[in-house]
């Protein structure tokens, strides 16, 4: 099965968006723990978006596909922001003390550890893609006619 | 999400309700300061009805943290869910954090 949305990247579209992966989860039987993870890799990306891809510009949108196949879900992640390559960005510091860990960096370690891979292409015809791919068990009962 | 806040002793406990993300979780990072600000600085997090954080709620928490210790006191959380605890563990934070298992515990943990 295979679900859109699109919404213009401001903060306040966070939840609806996560309602989004909650519900296709749902239909396409994801079992709890995976949706939760599909969920917050998904809400990291768009607050990358809008956070530093369209800073200092207007927002603009992001366009969220789902789908999910063959024990796998695929989530793209698309905006016509500035591009924001993932591979470029330093592990964070998890063992430090409190005094001196840092404040910040965590999101992109959070869809790394949520998602089984990722991958990002700028210049696309739909700007720049996101791609998070997660293995999971599709549960047979909702797999429905789509 | 909403946030309210009660005084026990020494301690104030913020009781906080719904998800933090980077919508809200400069509501909870406001509440936070404006104790610390205000002196308060054994602070409980009650996370009994938080279903949800992204890292915009672990920014927040470890400046809360940071801002209490320096003045020598605390946040610590109680009641943390299943979900965010796994938010917390992926990111090191049960290292750096006390958590306790209901509100009781963690306001009884600072002294009288």
């Amino acid at each position: 099965m295979r679900l859109q949305i699109e919404r213009d990247a401001h903060a306040e579209n966070l939840q609806e968006i996560r309602d989004f992966i909650e519900t296709a989860c749902r239909r396409a039987g994801v079992e709890r723990s995976a949706a939760f993870d599909l969920k917050l890799a998904v809400d990291e990306a768009c607050s990358n978006i809008l956070e530093h891809g369209y800073a200092g510009q207007k927002p603009g949108p992001i366009r969220i596909s789902f789908d999910a196949a063959s024990e796998r879900v695929v989530v793209t992640i698309a905006d016509q922001g500035r591009a924001f390559d993932p591979k470029n960005v330093a592990a964070p510091d998890l063992d430090s003390d409190w005094e001196h860990r840092q404040i910040g960096g965590l999101g992109w370690h959070l869809i790394r550890r949520s998602v089984d891979s990722v991958s990002y292409e700028s210049g696309t015809e739909l700007g720049n893609r996101l791609t998070l791919m997660k293995m999971t068990p599709l549960a047979k009962a909702s797999s429905g006619a789509e | 999400m909403e946030i309210t806040t009660e005084q026990r002793g020494t301690v104030t406990v913020l009781s906080i309700v719904g998800s933090v993300d980077g919508m809200t979780a400069s509501a909870m990072v406001v509440s936070f300061r404006a104790q610390v600000s205000s002196g308060n600085v054994h602070l409980v997090g009650d996370f009994t009805g938080v279903d949800y954080t992204s890292s915009a709620g672990l920014r927040a928490l470890l400046e809360t943290v940071k801002e209490t210790r320096q003045r020598g006191g605390d946040l610590r959380l109680a009641a943390v869910q299943p979900d965010v605890l796994r938010v917390l563990e992926l990111s090191g934070f049960t290292h750096i954090l006390k958590l306790f298992p209901d509100l009781e515990s963690a306001v009884a943990s600072f002294p009288a």
